[in-house]
């Protein structure tokens, strides 16, 4: 699914270089739920973020679907994202002028879908994560977990390959928290491959995989018994 | 005191923060006062009352008896004729009343002779008119009667430019080569808008130089310069019949005013009007309809279509200029205190009151106001200057006073208020915890 | 982003959008209107003359001593300056004329046929005392009839321009018709005469000396092809020089007189038309600082966008189309300001009527101005990494 070798990404400013990730190779497999760890500032981000295609890299290659994104335009770029990337961000990131209905649309559109066939998977996503019955409220009129709940279902609504979720639970409490856990768990037993960044090593533990990064680079990578899964 | 200036401290570092939005509000608002102000003012000099104290009492008289069989003719001529004028003199039920027209000449004083003549105005007049209008008299004194004599009335201005002093009664003056004692010397006088005569769209224009008695410019056959209309007069041209001619014929120049110190005086003047035409009209003249007019001084304008259209189109879209500009400030300024609103909300959640953010707000209207005013004053500046080059007639229209620059001031708060008040009332007033939770 | 969004975006911003709308709105009114006046002023001002305008001088003199207004004097004067005129290199033909075309005021006489006074009478129409070079200084043509010679000096023989003589007398031959102002014996081709009379291009010339001179008089000039700024050097003082005791005026040449009959109205377009070109500015600086001021709010709707997969192109094209929205739709309420407005104006000054295609072309103005003025925002809102903007502050 995710094939990156010899990956290296370098913030440079006028003084001085930064090795945000050096000289990484990962591999991700069709299915799998790989959660992300690493202490602030060890490029957990930086990855996700190269992964999604948002940022760049300097040195090595990126498969994504057996596809190398190198030397891709933005208009192809973009393109892939929509199709092939879903996001889940801690912040939530809804556009707060647009109703849940418009936010979890706004993919599809780019995607060119038929207004028909936006709003088929834009019921079922809503139907997925629960909140079918308020698709004309705005972002703002919801709790945080809610929110959260519709950037899933916003991210799953095109069907792509992979999510990648950047602490995705990091602004809410635990309750709320474990009902996210609990959906992206649904998300994948439905074959989608989830990669999460998080610092919380309870909910590392619930995934199947656990990847550690320091320093820009990847610990071994091992592989995890799903300890507490469907706990 | 000290909130006031912790808070005009506070709109500062605000300002400071973000200088290029702020500064383009203030452009664009000044913008639109400026052009507002330049056009106002014009408008101000335009329309104000030159001589509040009586401009209730004073009117001008205008009579339709030009000869002609028109039926349908019912606005009577701007100017009268000598005949007209003399019928309606001496009524007794006015308080002062003169006829008037505007000439010019070229003149010069007998010590001086050799030197080339200068141009000057000239108001050729009646005893009444400087009582009419209030001309205050530096030395000497007005004519005892309304008879020819060589003598004038000369304003300060051509005093000290002819003789280089002011106190010259007594001394002679040559005004188209004929000779005239000055018999007074009038102080600082000036009229604006100049509504004794707007004939000719003229009344921007200074006041003249000279005044000069009646029935001495029609023996000496001295013309108005503004209208001079000829009904059916039959005349060679020959310059010695002129003053029985003039005196004889519907030969109209004349303007005439007259004071009338009550209402019932101006119905009782009125009246008198209405039987002198019964009286004409039954002496087999007067062949129009009845068409007396009694215009007051404010309205003369008006009845005589003297106004500045092009002005007055300026007006409508200068005010409409201020509109444009007003809303867009206060676009732009919801837009800046909308930036500013998590400020806001956290020093509420710190425990500020409605009212001490309101002050703060204030301290900000205040702060504008100054900015703007300032700036506004330039633009307007600016714009009366372009007025003038392209407007004919409007130079002398261009000054303020502290009267007119106090109320753009007051103007320029209220607007800078009116700017802020929406977007002031949206921060402070909208609920706490939407803000501080987004 | 679908029009349907963008207005629902919009709508959620109600105070803002309407003071925008507003705004929008008056200056496509405003603007259109002062396009209409100053095209207007430009008609006015450009419309054929029938005259050569950049080859006739005119400069008004009054002689400052009465004796010299007066006759005999005044006509040995006004000899005395055209011959010293006509000697100067460059001057084709001089004349003097009680008043000139064109310029603003002078002195009318009603004309009408003797025998058909109430049918053929025309109210204003102005006359021309002058001599015989008039015909060479004004360069006009002769129609029909015989041009005056000194012939005709002091009686009552009368030309006419070519439109009065149709308003006269319809498809009758003119010649030899008797008016009140003396018998008909030619027309001239029309040249325009005074703007506010009966009509601009009515005219009569009469031959014949000035009575007087308490107005002052006119001397006309016509000169070679581009002889005209020599000649206007020295003009001045060729007059003075042949009689020290006048007042002379300035010299014109015969396009300022047209500028200045017109002035009021060039002045007033303008000034309109600098005020559209501010009312533009004002309209780009919202435009630009509505975009600018949203940066931040916008940056994380952008991050958010292209993290969803839009492309640089279509964010661009996003910001844009909300602001060609608003402004269509500003426009839009525009054209009735632009009406209403015009309605308005008419009630104070002459001002055409609007045409249809006039609001559209100041809306293409208008949808340029602000896309130049949004395209710097937006495009620095596309370069937003999505990586930052979507981060969590």
């Amino acid at each position: 699914m995710i094939q990156i070798n010899n990956l290296s990404k370098i913030f440079r400013t006028d003084l001085i270089e930064t090795h945000a990730l050096r000289q990484i190779n990962l591999q991700v497999n069709e299915g799998e739920f790989a959660a992300l760890t690493g202490p602030s500032g060890s490029g957990k981000s930086t990855l996700l973020n190269v992964l999604g295609t948002l940022e760049s890299f300097d040195q090595g290659d990126y498969l994504l679907d057996g596809r190398s994104v190198k030397g891709l335009s933005d208009r192809e770029l973009s393109a892939l994202r929509n199709e092939k990337i879903g996001f889940i961000f801690q912040g939530f990131n809804l556009i707060k002028d647009f109703s849940l209905y418009d936010n979890i649309e706004l993919p599809l559109r780019y995607r060119g879908f038929s207004s028909a066939e936006r709003k088929r998977r834009v019921e079922q996503s809503l139907e997925t994560v629960g909140l079918a019955a308020r698709r004309d409220y705005h972002p703002s009129q919801l709790s945080g977990g809610q929110q959260q709940r519709v950037a899933i279902a916003r991210a799953i609504a095109g069907e792509p390959r992979i999510l990648l979720a950047d602490e995705p639970t990091g602004n809410l409490d635990s309750l709320m928290a474990r009902q996210v856990m609990e959906l992206l768990e649904k998300i994948n037993q439905q074959g989608c491959t989830i990669l999460m960044v998080t610092h919380d090593p309870d909910q590392a533990r619930r995934a199947n995989r656990h990847i550690q990064i320091v320093d820009g680079q990847l610990n071994d990578s091992s592989m995890y018994e799903p300890l507490a899964a469907g706990a | 005191m000290e909130a006031l200036v912790h808070n005009l401290k506070l709109s500062w570092h605000s300002i400071k923060r973000a200088p290029l939005p702020y500064a383009l509000t203030l452009l664009i608002l000044s913008l639109g006062l400026g052009t507002f102000f330049s056009n106002a003012t014009l408008y101000y000099w335009m329309n104000r009352d030159p001589i509040p104290e009586k401009s209730q009492t004073l009117f001008m008289v205008r009579m339709n008896s030009v000869p002609g069989d028109c039926t349908d003719c019912f606005e009577p001529p701007r100017v009268m004729s000598y005949m007209d004028m003399q019928k309606m003199s001496g009524s007794g039920i006015t308080s002062a009343e003169a006829a008037m027209y505007s000439s010019n000449a070229y003149a010069k004083t007998v010590e001086n002779q050799q030197a080339t003549p200068s141009q000057v105005e000239l108001r050729v007049t009646q005893r009444d008119f400087f009582k009419l209008f209030n001309v205050p008299f530096l030395h000497g004194e007005t004519w005892p009667d309304n008879n020819a004599r060589m003598e004038v009335v000369i304003s300060k201005n051509t005093a000290t430019k002819f003789f280089s002093r002011t106190d010259v009664v007594g001394q002679d003056m040559l005004i188209d080569d004929q000779l005239y004692k000055v018999i007074g010397v009038l102080d600082e006088w000036s009229m604006l808008p100049r509504l004794y005569d707007v004939n000719g769209s003229r009344s921007a224009e200074p006041t003249e130089d000279i005044y000069l008695p009646l029935e001495t410019a029609y023996d000496l056959a001295i013309q108005s310069n503004t209208q001079n209309s000829f009904f059916d007069v039959d005349w060679d041209g020959d310059m010695a019949t002129y003053p029985q001619m003039a005196r004889t014929n519907f030969v109209n120049q004349l303007q005439f005013w007259v004071q009338l110190d009550s209402p019932e005086k101006v119905q009782q003047y009125q009246q008198y009007l209405k039987n002198l035409v019964q009286d004409e009209k039954a002496a087999g003249r007067h062949t129009r309809p009845e068409g007396n007019k009694l215009d007051n001084i404010l309205n003369v304008q008006k009845a005589l279509r003297a106004t500045n259209d092009q002005l007055d189109a300026f007006a409508l879209v200068a005010s409409l200029f201020l509109l444009v500009c007003v809303v867009n400030a206060s676009h732009l300024s919801l837009n800046r205190y909308m930036a500013n609103q998590y400020e806001f909300s956290l020093r509420r959640a710190l425990g500020a009151s409605r009212w001490q953010l309101q002050s703060q707000i204030m301290a900000d209207v205040l702060l504008s106001s100054v900015l703007a005013f300032v700036a506004a004053l330039v633009f307007a500046q600016l714009g009366l200057w372009t007025i003038n080059s392209l407007l004919p007639g409007t130079r002398a229209l261009a000054s303020w006073d502290w009267q007119m620059l106090s109320v753009m001031a007051l103007f320029v708060v209220l607007i800078s208020y009116l700017v802020t008040l929406y977007p002031a009332l949206k921060t402070s007033f909208s609920p706490l915890n939407q803000q501080l939770k987004q | 982003m679908s029009v349907f969004l963008i207005i629902k975006s919009l709508l959620r911003r109600k105070v803002v959008t309407a003071l925008l709308l507003l705004q929008l709105a008056v200056t496509l009114g405003l603007v259109v209107n002062s396009l209409l006046l100053a095209s207007a002023a430009k008609e006015l001002v450009d419309q054929p003359t029938g005259l050569s305008l950049e080859q006739i001088l005119t400069v008004w003199v009054k002689p400052t001593s009465k004796t010299l207004r007066l006759q005999p004097a005044l006509t040995d004067l006004i000899s005395r300056q055209l011959t010293a005129v006509r000697q100067i290199p460059g001057v084709e033909a001089a004349d003097f004329v009680n008043q000139i075309p064109l310029r603003q005021g002078g002195s009318n006489w009603n004309i009408f046929e003797r025998d058909r006074q109430d049918e053929s009478n025309v109210d204003s129409v102005p006359y021309y005392y002058t001599s015989e070079q008039i015909f060479q200084v004004l360069g006009v043509q002769l129609i029909t009839g015989r041009l005056l010679t000194q012939q005709d000096w002091g009686i009552d023989n009368i030309l006419l321009t070519e439109k009065l003589a149709k308003q006269l007398f319809a498809e009758q031959n003119p010649i030899g018709k008797v008016t009140n102002n003396g018998t008909v014996v030619g027309v001239v081709s029309d040249f325009y005469s005074q703007r506010y009379a009966s009509h601009p291009f009515y005219g009569q010339i009469v031959f014949g000396p000035l009575h007087r001179a308490e107005q002052g008089y006119q001397l006309i000039v016509r000169v070679a092809q581009g002889q005209s700024e020599a000649v206007r050097k020295q003009l001045t003082d060729v007059i003075r020089n042949a009689e020290p005791q006048m007042d002379i005026g300035t010299v014109l040449r015969m396009d300022e007189n047209r500028d200045d009959v017109f002035r009021s109205e060039i002045g007033l377009a303008t000034l309109l038309s600098v005020l559209s070109g501010l009312m533009l500015l004002v309209a780009m600086i919202s435009a630009y600082s509505h975009a600018h001021f949203h940066a931040l709010q916008m940056q994380k709707e952008v991050g958010i966008k292209r993290a969803l997969g839009a492309s640089k192109a279509r964010v661009l094209l996003d910001v844009l189309s909300e602001s060609w929205l608003t402004t269509a739709i500003g426009a839009g309420f525009g054209i009735l300001v632009c009406y209403g407005l015009n309605i308005s104006l008419a009630k104070v000054i002459s001002i055409p009527a609007v045409p249809v295609w006039l609001p559209l072309l100041t809306m293409l103005l208008l949808l340029l101005c602000v896309t130049l003025a949004t395209w710097y925002p937006a495009r620095i809102a596309t370069r937003i990494s999505p990586a930052t903007a979507t981060k969590t502050l």
